[in-house]
């Protein structure tokens, strides 16, 4: 089924996002299991393994438009140093992502794309609760201290 | 956070090399370290780096 190119270029923008974020949160993850915060190595893995999914979809959805999914394009990552940052840059990376998302939407329904507008919301509920996670860890460091929290995550 | 993952240079590093060498501009800050000479994407960002510490360093000084 063909669709327009601005649907196509915007599905392929939100594709490097998705890949963008596969790698960071693995890093991520991965640097926490290397410290031994195994409940933060936990939630960044499995987000990590979510934004596989979510590209798998939106790469099955841009062929099925027939067009050509970029996975050669990556966009930066944005890698922290110790947990308060990387927590930090997870957050700076969810708001970018649920902006994006938010105009992918309205364009969908100015497209009346409905079935792309779906799966796209359906990744938007899951970047939501991944940036109310993180806001919930940030509300945790602040108020019992982060030797407190780090403890809580072993 | 890490400004360059090829070479592994941390916004902090670039920081002290602005402060401490006075490096003001990407070229400067190549002569100190090899950052952007892999896949050179981390540029934007380090000019970012720099710009905003000297910002930090000169302009306020002289307001207050």
């Amino acid at each position: 089924m063909q669709s327009t190119s601005t649907i196509l270029t915007m599905l392929n923008e939100v594709l490097t996002t998705e890949l963008t974020s596969i790698n960071q949160y693995f890093l991520h993850a991965r640097m926490y299991k290397n410290w031994g915060f195994n409940t933060l190595n936990d939630k960044c893995y499995k987000k990590s393994i979510m934004d596989m999914k979510q590209a798998d979809k939106l790469i099955e959805r841009i062929l099925f438009l027939e067009g050509l999914p970029n996975l050669q394009r990556l966009g930066a990552l944005s890698i922290g140093e110790h947990t308060v940052e990387m927590i930090k840059c997870d957050t700076g990376v969810q708001h970018t992502q649920i902006e994006q998302m938010k105009a992918a939407i309205a364009l969908c329904e100015n497209e009346k794309d409905y079935v792309t507008r779906e799966l796209l919301t359906e990744i938007l509920e899951h970047e939501e609760e991944h940036l109310d996670w993180l806001e919930t860890q940030d509300y945790q460091i602040q108020s019992m201290g982060i030797d407190k929290y780090l403890q809580a995550q072993l | 956070m890490f400004v360059c993952l090829c070479k592994g240079i941390t916004d902090s590093d670039i920081q002290q090399l602005v402060l401490e060498h006075g490096v003001g501009s990407i070229r400067e800050l190549k002569q100190h370290v090899a950052l952007g000479s892999e896949c050179g994407s981390c540029t934007k960002v380090a000019q970012m780096v720099i710009d905003n510490t000297i910002m930090d360093e000169t302009l306020f000084k002289d307001v207050g």
